[in-house]
């Protein structure tokens, strides 16, 4: 990093000080990544996943774009780097270590006070991008959160995003992420640790060669309410590979999760969510459901919900239902003359309105 | 003007014959009624004629104001100016009728020509009230969570909006309170013109009463065994349909 000229002593010391923290940072990340073992097919958090393929050409690109360092490290760059060092992943320690040596960018938000306005975060790719977001929101307050992430053709997005809720704080974070051209990618790697507020918190995905989700939400104290959905309308090739664990700590809280998929043309959908319940967190309600409406026969869809459940006095369900269109529904709005294309965009956005809705409510 | 049925034959897809040979005309201006004991084919009559893809027609032929109906696919029969009033209105979740029904308004404008939002609201509003409908409506999905007599009422609403030259009522009495029946006939009374037709279909006299047909028709074994006016519906209410076997015999 080249210093500044005709700087004080004291800045010169500071610029020193977080240089060698940052080469710290980054000499723990490489140590790391070279510990990790990158994902393979006996990888079961991988599994339909083709790591073999995907999270090895996301690392080859990562690498090959040499994401630069920032000149001087980001004002918020420790909180960023130190809440993503403790991040869960499910299956991708190894990509995640490769992240943190990698991230270059960033935002870090303390939401102290109510917003009216959706507050906007967003990431452009034209090669390759690793970008870290936090969000912590104190006590009591409402918030709501729009994070984008664009993607040019044959680049990636590799994010991650850390979210706090403290007790009586009210969230909604909606993601979107879309690639343009035949080629983006984009992984994203999100922990909600909620503590007692409301979190809602929504993904979707277009125009995306591959996209893949970890997701896992922790609910810390009783009365925490988290709400995770999804909802997609894949089409051509597109391989959207969702990976999601509802973590109940402590008892008394709630989590519902509802992710919802169209497939159309070649478009493949895995969901594989797990709800845990540890022991002692009674009166925990958690729900899980995956549905996806099949517009073609070559669409695939790769569905495994799951329920871990160490505790006594708890109401959990977990569901998954896959199919093509109902024919009835689709004679129904043809036989009021809405031709053949526009009552299958009708009947498929409506399918997909039923997660937007909920989240918006 | 009228809808033509000739020498109707159909089964359900791969199964056994439900149609035996119908043969129908009912010009403009004119109310029909069917009646027929369970299992007769009114039902399957009327999606038959709409074109439902559970069924195949086997022979014969149907015009709509002299156009071939069966080279129609379902939504062009539909702006044809062919209306179904389902036995069961079908739930379409997620999608709000407010679109649905400007979905199909639009479908039936020249390309290029966009419906007005304005005064589509306000027709929709305004027959909605005439339905005894609550305006919440429009914002909620086609039928979810519609009680029987709901969904049958927005069927009517549909019929109302889209204006059709041809109705076809699919037991549309059948869940309906004695309030909700009137509402929904004086619905149907207020479209009656001499440029519409229906084809009402129904078990019982008191919608019959309501909409007084100009023609009634008996269907048995999936043929029309017996044509005449109101007179027909009295007797079926008296004696049931015993006559039929006796005929038979």
């Amino acid at each position: 990093m080249d210093s500044p000229q005709n700087i004080s002593m004291e800045e010169a010391f500071a610029l020193a000080e977080a240089e060698a923290k940052l080469s710290a940072a980054l000499l723990e990340s490489k140590e790391r990544f070279s510990k990790a073992t990158m994902p393979d097919r006996l990888n079961e958090d991988w599994r339909f996943g083709r790591p073999h393929v995907y999270a090895r050409e996301l690392a080859a690109r990562i690498t090959a774009a040499g994401q630069p360092r920032q000149a001087a490290p980001l004002e918020q760059d420790d909180d960023l780097r130190q809440t993503e060092m403790l991040m869960p992943t499910i299956g991708s320690d190894a990509l995640l270590a490769l992240h943190l040596e990698h991230f270059g960018t960033g935002e870090a938000h303390y939401i102290e006070e109510n917003t009216t306005t959706p507050l906007h975060v967003s990431y452009t790719a034209a090669t390759a991008l690793t970008p870290s977001t936090f969000i912590m929101v104190a006590p009591g307050i409402r918030a709501e959160v729009e994070i984008t992430y664009t993607c040019a053709d044959s680049s990636c997005i590799f994010a991650t995003c850390n979210i706090q809720v403290a007790e009586g704080a009210e969230l909604r974070v909606r993601v979107h992420a879309e690639g343009h051209g035949t080629d983006a990618r984009c992984m994203l790697i999100t922990n909600i640790q909620n503590m007692g507020g409301k979190v809602a918190h929504l993904t979707s995905y277009k125009s995306l060669r591959w996209a893949r989700e970890e997701t896992v939400a922790e609910t810390y104290t009783p009365d925490s309410e988290t709400r995770l959905f999804s909802a997609n309308h894949l089409i051509g090739e597109a391989v959207l590979d969702q990976h999601t664990k509802q973590i109940h700590h402590s008892g008394g809280a709630t989590s519902d999760l509802l992710y919802k998929n169209v497939l159309a043309d070649n478009a493949t959908a895995t969901f594989a969510g797990n709800i845990y319940v540890a022991p002692g967190a009674h009166h925990t309600d958690a729900y899980q459901s995956n549905r996806n409406l099949m517009l073609s026969e070559d669409a695939t869809v790769n569905s495994l919900p799951g329920l871990e459940i160490l505790a006594d006095k708890v109401r959990c369900s977990h569901g998954s239902a896959s199919g093509p269109m109902d024919e009835e529904q689709l004679f129904y709005l043809l036989s009021r003359g809405i031709p053949h294309y526009e009552a299958h965009q009708l009947i498929a956005s409506g399918f997909l309105d039923e997660a937007i809705e909920k989240f918006n409510n | 003007m009228s809808l033509v049925i000739k020498n109707l034959h159909a089964r359900v897809k791969d199964g056994a014959p439900i149609l035996n040979g119908i043969n129908l005309e009912i010009p403009r201006g004119e109310v029909h009624a069917i009646m027929g004991p369970n299992g007769s084919g009114k039902s399957t009559l009327s999606k038959v004629l709409c074109g439902h893809p559970d069924y195949e027609v086997t022979a014969g032929s149907a015009e709509l104001d002299g156009q071939d109906l069966f080279a129609m696919s379902v939504d062009e029969r539909s702006r044809a100016g062919l209306f179904l009033a389902f036995q069961y209105p079908v739930e379409v979740p997620g999608v709000t009728n407010a679109n649905f029904m400007r979905a199909a308004l639009q479908a039936r404008l020249p390309k290029g020509e966009e419906l007005d939002a304005v005064s589509f609201y306000k027709e929709l509003r305004s027959k909605m009230k005439q339905l005894g409908m609550d305006p919440k409506f429009t914002a909620r999905a086609v039928n979810e969570g519609f009680s029987g007599g709901e969904k049958k009422r927005n069927d009517i609403l549909q019929m109302m909006m889209l204006n059709p030259s041809y109705a076809i009522l699919d037991e549309t009495d059948s869940g309906l309170d004695v309030d909700a029946l009137r509402i929904v006939s004086d619905g149907v009374n207020a479209m009656r013109a001499p440029f519409r037709s229906f084809l009402v279909i129904t078990h019982y006299k008191r919608l019959l009463d309501y909409i007084h047909p100009d023609v009634v028709h008996v269907l048995y074994q999936g043929q029309i065994v017996r044509t005449a006016g109101f007179e027909l519906v009295d007797h079926i209410e008296q004696h049931g349909f015993d006559f039929l076997k006796t005929s038979e015999e």
